[in-house]
C-alpha cells in the first residue's frame, strides 16, 4: 500500500518518550525517498501517455488522470511524513542544546544523522553567540534561588577543578557545598546531583 | 487544518477507510494480484484516509463509514462506553470520526463521539487520580491515543500536586533538575 513506509517512519517518533531520540533510521528513510522516485516516474509516464493520446489533463473522467492523481497524492503524503520526521527530530535536537551545554554525550550523538549533528553544532553556536552578545546566561534555572550555595553529591570522578570561588576536589561520592552557578552545569550533565535535605 | 508536522494528525490519516471506486484508474499497483495495474469502476477497496479523501474530492471514489463506527460499536458504547476497547478498533477514534463527518455527511457520528467521550472521560479521570498503578495496565489498553494523553496529563498533575503539598519550593527545584538530566540518564 502506498505511503506505508513513510507512516512507519513517523510511527517511530511516537515509540520514543517525548524529548528522547531513537536512532535515525537511514535505511527506511532512503526507502521512502526511493518510493517517491517511483511515484514520480509513474506520474510522468502517465502524463506522457495522456499527451500522446491527446487527452487533456482537465477531463476528470479519464482513468489515466485518476492514476496520475493517486501518484500525486502519494507523493504529497510521503513528503509530509518525511518532513514531519525530520522536523520533530530537529525540535528534540534543539532542546538538547538547552539541556546539555557544550558537549553531547556519546550515546545520544550516535543516534543523530550527520546533518543533525551539524544542526546541533550550529544551534549551539548561535545560542552561545546570542548569550555573549546579551551578556546573560539564559540556560540557568528559571526559579530564583533562595541561597547562592547548594549541597551536591558528586557522581563522577573529575579531579581537581577550579570553580569561581574555590578549587575543589570533585571525587566520586564527595558531598560539597558549591555555588549554584558552578554546580548547575554539572548537574545538567548528570555528573552531580542536588541534595535536598 | 492541523499542524503540518503534527505526528498524531499524520497517523490518524493512515487509518483504513472502505471505498468503492466510481471511475477506472490506470497505472496504479494498489492490489498485488492485479497485473494490468488498472482498477475497474465499482471495485471495492480499503484505502488509507488521506488517499480516500483526495480521491473523494475528485469524485473518484465513494467513501463509506469505517467499521469502527458501525452499529455494533454504537450499541456497545451506548451500553457501557467506558469499557469498550476502542484502541483495537481504531486508536484515533475521535480524530478519524471528526474527519469522516466531512466526507460522508452522516450527522450521527458527531453525537456518537460526544457520548463516547463524555462517558469515557469521566472514567479516565477517576482512574488516573485514584487507581493504584498495578491495576491500570488492563484499563490503559482500552484507551485511544487521545485518551492516553489525557490519562497521563491527569496522572502528572496529581503527582505535581502531591510534591507541591509535601515538599514546598525546594522539592520542586529538584524536579526541574531531574527533567533536565533526563536525556542523559536514558
Amino acid at each position: 500500500m502506498y505511503g506505508r513506509k513513510a507512516c512507519q517512519l513517523v510511527k517511530e517518533l511516537t515509540n520514543s518518550e517525548s524529548g528522547q531520540l531513537t536512532t535515525f533510521n537511514n535505511d527506511l528513510f532512503a526507502q521512502v525517498i526511493e518510493e517517491c522516485e517511483a511515484h514520480f516516474r509513474d506520474l510522468q509516464a502517465l502524463f506522457m501517455k495522456m499527451q500522446e493520446e491527446g487527452t487533456s489533463n482537465q477531463t476528470t473522467k479519464n482513468p489515466d488522470h485518476f492514476g496520475a492523481f493517486m501518484h500525486h497524492l502519494s507523493l504529497v503524503r510521503n513528503k509530509r511524513c518525511i518532513m514531519a520526521y525530520v522536523y520533530n527530530r530537529a525540535e528534540v535536537v534543539q532542546n538538547l542544546g538547552w539541556a546539555v551545554e557544550l558537549l553531547l554525550p556519546e550515546e545520544i550523538e550516535e543516534k543523530l544523522s550527520n546533518s543533525e549533528k551539524e544542526y546541533f553544532k550550529n544551534h549551539l553556536a548561535t545560542l552561545k553567540s546570542y548569550m555573549t552578545d546579551m551578556d546573560i546566561d539564559l540556560a540557568v534555572d528559571m526559579v530564583p534561588p533562595k541561597d547562592p550555595y547548594i549541597k551536591v553529591r558528586v557522581l563522577e570522578n573529575m579531579g581537581n577543578v577550579a570553580l569561581s570561588d574555590q578549587e575543589a576536589n570533585l571525587a566520586m561520592h564527595a558531598i560539597l557545598f558549591l555555588r549554584r552557578t558552578d554546580a548547575e552545569q554539572y548537574i545538567s550533565q548528570g555528573k552531580m546531583e542536588e541534595l535536598t535535605v | 487544518m492541523a499542524n503540518y508536522y503534527d505526528i498524531d494528525d499524520i497517523l490518524s490519516e493512515e487509518e483504513l477507510v472502505p471505498v468503492v471506486f466510481l471511475e477506472a484508474v490506470n497505472g496504479v499497483g494498489l492490489f498485488e494480484s492485479n497485473e494490468a495495474n488498472r482498477v475497474e469502476p465499482r471495485s471495492k477497496a480499503e484505502l488509507p484516509f488521506w488517499l480516500a479523501q483526495g480521491m473523494h474530492m475528485r469524485q473518484g471514489v465513494s467513501v463509506s463509514i469505517p467499521p469502527c463506527f458501525n452499529k455494533k460499536t454504537r450499541e456497545e458504547i451506548g451500553a457501557d462506553g467506558a469499557h469498550v476497547d476502542l484502541r483495537s478498533r481504531c486508536s484515533y477514534f475521535y480524530e478519524l470520526g471528526c474527519k469522516m463527518v466531512h466526507l460522508v455527511g452522516d450527522k450521527s457520528i458527531g453525537s456518537l463521539l460526544l457520548v463516547a467521550f463524555q462517558t469515557r472521560y469521566k472514567e479516565v479521570l477517576i482512574k488516573a487520580h485514584t487507581a493504584a498503578s498495578a491495576l491500570t495496565p488492563k484499563f490503559l489498553s482500552l484507551l485511544t491515543k487521545e485518551e492516553t494523553k489525557l490519562y497521563d496529563a491527569a496522572k502528572s498533575s496529581t503527582a505535581a500536586f502531591k510534591t507541591w503539598r509535601m515538599g514546598g519550593p525546594r522539592f520542586q527545584k529538584a524536579l526541574v533538575l531531574g527533567r533536565k538530566r533526563k536525556p542523559i540518564g536514558e
